[in-house]
């Protein structure tokens, strides 16, 4: 009994004196990280990706696509005919950013919100999901031409929930089930009501390339359309403050509605544009 | 009579003991890796978990490295992707003693083992300033190390406006637990 007593009246300084007091206060040895850099550009290619503008950012992207590639030196190769996008996207929270941007192709004006509802954690939660919405103003559609137009007519709408996964350190993957509404489409028998889903991709190269792509698969599109499902392949370049995308993709437009209705590049005979988006971060 | 005694002195040990640590949870350890006429390299963590034994001078600390601020997110998540790589090593930690403590002075140096990026390497006489006050010790100091100690790549692209010598400033109030 007293052996005992002794024993314990004497552990505490043993123990404190071989006791490792790094041990001591490093308890919690799961730690639930969030997953960071499932992708490093706002978009992947064309499709949004589920990165966000951080709290009181302004982040300005400007995006080209040049014309077709298969006129060769006759436009340079597409220089010649290029379609810029401008866009503004600022970050009120870390999870919500509002944005304005304008396109030349079609005069178009878009604006539009993009929240993060749920975010992949290390050893939690799989998947990282975000909302994305927009309103695109067309003012490119002329009243000469089409006597009858309202305002109205020029307006389109986008609705998109993205969710991706960064499976592991290299790779990410994305699906973007889209709905989107022109109250004006050039091919009568299209609805104005239409659905997509996209596929999106990151592949890390080394610390500061990687490989995109994206690709955009319409579900009703009509049976007489001239147009084709966006396919675009890429490569991110991170040069610290800013990332820079270049790619190759048979869609001129870069709006959602323009990317998904209204591509008429095609992949199997070279008609396909280059482009890139350029970000800067204030 | 005996019994209450042991039971006393028993309460005592454990008593002394828990009187002869000092500890914090929200620590401080900026770091500054920023070249002259770049834009500013610079993160601050203020959650960091430091330990000290007044007994024999034994010092601890640990940070999370994804708890280090800057000042613009996408640097702060290229130093989490790339350069710290935090998803695979997401403490950094100090192990050390601080040489010849007393309570006396307040002025000594340490040494010890820093982990970051998985990669450990001693530091040795590191002057720290040791204040105490009734039931607090503010302790602070700073070093410098090299990014290639802790096999940290700068790529070439950003060679000229990330330092290799990075100085690490770090203030501690520690309070008796």
């Amino acid at each position: 009994m007293k052996n005992i007593l002794v024993i314990l009246i004497f552990l505490p300084l043993f123990s404190s004196s071989q006791e490792d007091l790094l041990n001591e206060i490093d308890s919690d040895s799961t730690i639930n990280q969030y997953t960071i850099a499932t992708f490093k550009g706002l978009k992947i290619v064309n499709f949004e990706s589920t990165k966000l503008v951080a709290k009181k950012e302004l982040t300005f992207v400007v995006s080209h696509r040049f014309g077709s590639i298969e006129n060769g030196i006759d436009t340079f190769f597409g220089l010649d005919d290029a379609v810029t996008r401008l866009n503004f996207i600022y970050g009120l929270t870390d999870w919500l950013n509002i944005s304005a941007s304008r396109s030349s192709y079609q005069k178009i004006y878009e604006a539009a919100i993009k929240y993060r509802l749920f975010r992949q954690q290390e050893n939690g939660f799989p998947v990282t999901i975000v909302g994305y919405h927009s309103i695109l103003v067309n003012t490119a559609l002329e009243e000469v031409n089409l006597p009858k137009l309202e305002f109205k007519n020029r307006l389109g709408y986008t609705t998109q929930l993205i969710v991706a996964r960064k499976v592991n350190k290299n790779l990410s993957i994305e699906i973007i089930p889209t709905f989107f509404h022109d109250n004006l489409v050039v091919i009568d028998e299209q609805d104005n009501s239409q659905f997509a889903l996209g596929f999106g991709g990151r592949y890390k190269l080394s610390t500061r390339w990687s490989l995109n792509a994206d690709y955009g698969w319409h579900l009703n599109r009509a049976s007489n359309s001239p147009f084709k499902n966006p396919l675009s392949i890429g490569v991110d370049l991170e040069t610290g403050g800013h990332v820079f995308q270049m790619h190759f993709t048979n869609s001129q437009p870069m709006n959602t509605n323009g990317f998904l209705g209204q591509s008429t590049g095609d992949w199997s005979d070279g008609n396909i544009y280059f482009g890139f988006n350029l970000s800067r971060t204030f | 009579m005996k019994k209450i005694f042991y039971i006393f002195l028993l309460l005592l040990s454990y008593f002394i003991q828990g009187q002869s640590k000092y500890i914090t949870k929200t620590g401080l350890i900026s770091f500054e890796a920023s070249v002259p006429s770049f834009e500013e390299v610079t993160a601050r963590n203020n959650a960091v978990t430091a330990i000290i034994n007044t007994q024999n001078g034994e010092f601890a600390s640990l940070a999370l490295v994804n708890g280090f601020r800057f000042k613009n997110a996408l640097m702060e998540e290229h130093f989490n992707e790339n350069y710290a790589e935090s998803s695979e090593f997401p403490k950094t930690t100090f192990k050390g003693k601080i040489i010849e403590f007393s309570l006396k002075s307040n002025e000594y140096k340490i040494e010890g083992d820093l982990t970051f990026h998985g990669k450990t390497k001693s530091l040795k006489n590191i002057p720290i300033k040791l204040e105490i006050i009734d039931n607090e010790i503010i302790m602070s100091g700073n070093f410098e190390v090299k990014t290639s100690d802790f096999e940290v790549k700068i790529p070439k692209i950003v060679a000229n406006k990330v330092s290799e010598l990075v100085k690490v400033n770090f203030l501690f109030k520690l309070i008796k637990k």
